[in-house]
């Protein structure tokens, strides 16, 4: 059904015709803001990136994976993110890991030899963090992800280990 | 009451190694009422001397019962106690694998009391088992993890250490095949597989109860038989695992097609596991009459061949003495030039081609070019040229004659090439697909090439090497091939062909306008 637009011609009032009225509302408003900011301090603005905001602890921003104390990744290249990513943003090359570097014997001889988040895909579900079986994978904190150069957005495995503060 | 002994001595002995449980003996209705039980309350007709299993599984009801060391390929031992079931009448719950079908016997697979067992015994087999699916490559298409879903108790009661295998967490058994113990669970598949299949003997179960471990009979022979790839195929957990397909692929993202091995005249029925058409192995695909439930490991690896980097998989052309790539419609045109203003052509089909594909050779090209072709075969396997000259190698698969159709050939009524030589004519047309070796090419004759080549192969032909026109290996295309035995087996594509190559048929369409 089409809609059907009907025009009004409607006379002003006196108090709109008289335009005082309206003028000193908009500069009552200006006043307000001008004292919430000048004398109050109460902006709603903040100087970023000096300030940053406050985000809640469960805001999912850019990857990392986990490591252990001997700073090996807790990934086992088990490809349940890459299975389960809605994204396809994951890509896994598993491998075995050399016996001398891996002091935690069957636990850990395999691993990842590629693994890439391509972060534009990425849509922040928070899945893969769900289905790792190794806590390896998490979604930490940072929102700040722009990049000068769409190669600096895939994220490697070196990237993905850097030592982040994890949230809860 | 015949058992299962008496029906192995009736077999010969190759069908014994290839399939215990043969399909031989089928249901015949008719004279003799057959045989009946009931199975959860459905009557059933058998064959005596089967076992209860054999029953549920030619029902077509096999699913209901869980097993994990009964393998129809290989003699029973009845030594895991998943497969119990209640039979009326019997004060215990009966192995279903073990227990000789009897007429009038009444079956119950779904009861409280056989759900209960086969919860305790995946308890047990769960006291040790690891909790490394992520790791494992069995993950996906395993046993345990399938039975635990449906039958196992979510939770365990055992709260000690696992056992653990230190020595043997990962121990290279040979080249081809990694054991980690801590996952056995002890179904000795394995031992009885290398006993009484491949009668290599190499493996073996030594200790008892918690202490038991999975060993080789010599240390610094490791596995030497030649079906070791099957070993990781029926092991029902990840205990044993092929190297080759270690930690390159989970199962589930895999798709099968069926396809037939092209690895010798034998002609096994294989599965080709891809994803995205790259190849990632291939497993034996049951066939009683040909190959049972096995693979040798050269066939199995074969996948390499197909994939191999060095596959010419682009048309090419002489150029400045050399062979650079280019487009279809260039190699065509050289070539119907070459086949057109050459005086005698001798046409050389490796005898790895189809039946089709010969058949359509020898068909369109004197249709093209006029009759000025002679047609021969080439086999190369040493100097075995008629399949007479066939043997075989081993007591199970392996056959001499390392192409697929060389009795097709022969159907197809094509003479073997004279000592392996190719002297007197102008041109030569060499079509192989990658199995039967590249015969020898006197001096002075232009070549064009046909089928499945490497960069090597090629090299080997050096500069006579005119026109290169890529085609498709078995497992990228359909056709026919005979085998050993004569049986015919058609098969279609498994995965699509990832270079330019075509079929044969379409690649000479064009080359006569």
């Amino acid at each position: 059904m089409a809609t059907k637009t009907v025009n009004v011609s409607r006379p002003y009032t006196w108090q709109e015709k008289f335009y005082l009225f309206a003028i000193v509302q908009g500069l009552l408003i200006t006043l307000k803001h001008f004292i919430n900011g000048f004398f109050l301090r109460k902006h709603n603005t903040i100087m970023y990136p000096e300030v940053k905001r406050e985000y809640s602890n469960r805001f999912r921003g850019s990857h990392f994976i986990s490591v252990d104390k001997n700073k090996t990744e807790n990934c086992t290249a088990c490809y349940l993110c890459q299975t389960v990513c809605p994204a396809e943003c994951i890509t896994i090359v598993a491998g075995e890991r050399e016996s001398s570097k891996n002091p935690d014997g069957v636990k850990k001889e395999k691993r990842p030899v590629r693994f890439d988040i391509d972060s534009l895909r990425c849509c922040f579900c928070g899945f893969c963090e769900e289905a790792c079986p190794k806590d390896a994978i998490k979604l930490s904190g940072k929102y700040e992800m722009a990049a000068t150069s769409r190669s600096d957005t895939k994220y490697d495995l070196i990237y993905l280990k850097r030592e982040v503060k994890g949230r809860g | 009451m015949c058992n299962t002994t008496d029906i192995n001595r009736e077999m010969g002995k190759h069908e014994i190694a290839l399939n215990y449980c043969s399909n031989k003996h089928a249901v015949q209705k008719g004279a003799n009422p057959a045989p009946k039980l009931i199975l959860d309350g459905e009557v059933v007709e058998f064959v005596a001397g089967d076992t209860i299993l054999q029953v549920a599984e030619r029902a077509g009801r096999g699913h209901l019962i869980p097993r994990y060391c009964y393998h129809p390929g290989l003699p029973i031992a009845g030594t895991c106690r998943m497969c119990t079931v209640e039979v009326e009448k019997m004060v215990k719950l009966m192995t279903a694998c073990s227990t000789p079908a009897a007429d009038g016997m009444v079956v119950h697979t779904k009861t409280e009391r056989v759900l209960k067992s086969r919860a305790g015994v995946m308890e047990f087999l769960l006291i040790n088992h690891p909790l490394d699916c992520p790791v494992c490559d069995k993950a996906g298409e395993c046993d345990l993890q399938d039975n635990n879903y449906r039958y196992g108790p979510v939770t365990s009661s055992f709260l000690e250490d696992k056992r653990t295998y230190p020595k043997a967490a990962t121990k290279k058994l040979s080249e081809k095949i990694t054991l980690n113990m801590n996952r056995c669970v002890h179904c000795e598949r394995c031992v009885r597989f290398s006993e009484e299949v491949v009668k290599s003997c190499d493996l073996m179960m030594v200790n008892r109860s918690w202490h038991k471990e999975l060993t080789l009979a010599d240390d610094k022979l490791g596995l030497t038989s030649e079906y070791q790839g099957c070993l990781s195929d029926f092991c029902p957990v990840g205990a044993l695992t092929f190297n080759d397909f270690r930690f390159v692929k989970r199962s589930w993202f895999l798709q099968r097609h069926p396809s037939v091995c092209d690895g010798c005249s034998k002609g096994c029925n294989i599965e080709v596991h891809s994803e995205d058409n790259i190849i990632y192995r291939f497993t034996p695909a049951y066939n009683e009459k040909i190959n049972g439930h096995w693979i040798c490991d050269t066939g199995r690896l074969s996948y390499h061949q197909v994939m191999d980097p060095t596959r010419i998989v682009r048309p090419m052309l002489a150029h400045n003495g050399a062979l650079q790539a280019t487009s279809w419609e260039l190699a065509q045109a050289a070539t119907g030039h070459l086949l057109e203003t050459a005086k005698k052509v001798k046409v050389v089909i490796g005898t790895d081609a189809t039946i089709e594909e010969i058949r359509y050779l020898q068909a369109a090209l004197p249709d093209m070019f006029g009759s000025k072709f002679t047609f021969r075969s080439f086999n190369g396997t040493g100097t075995l040229s008629t399949s007479s000259q066939d043997k075989k190698l081993d007591h199970l698969l392996i056959m001499q004659d390392k192409t697929a159709n060389l009795r097709g050939a022969e159907e197809c009524k094509l003479a073997p090439l004279e000592n392996g030589q190719i002297n007197d004519s102008d041109l030569v047309l060499l079509v192989r697909f990658g199995r039967s070796a590249v015969p020898a090419v006197g001096n002075g004759q232009k070549l064009i090439l046909l089928g499945v080549w490497n960069s090597a192969e090629q090299a080997s032909l050096g500069a006579a090497v005119e026109v290169m026109l890529p085609g498709l290996a078995t497992v990228e295309k359909s056709g026919t091939y005979i085998n050993c035995d004569g049986i015919r087996q058609q098969f279609i594509p498994a995965v699509v062909h990832l270079g330019e190559g075509m079929a044969v048929n379409r690649l000479l369409r064009f080359t006569k306008k």
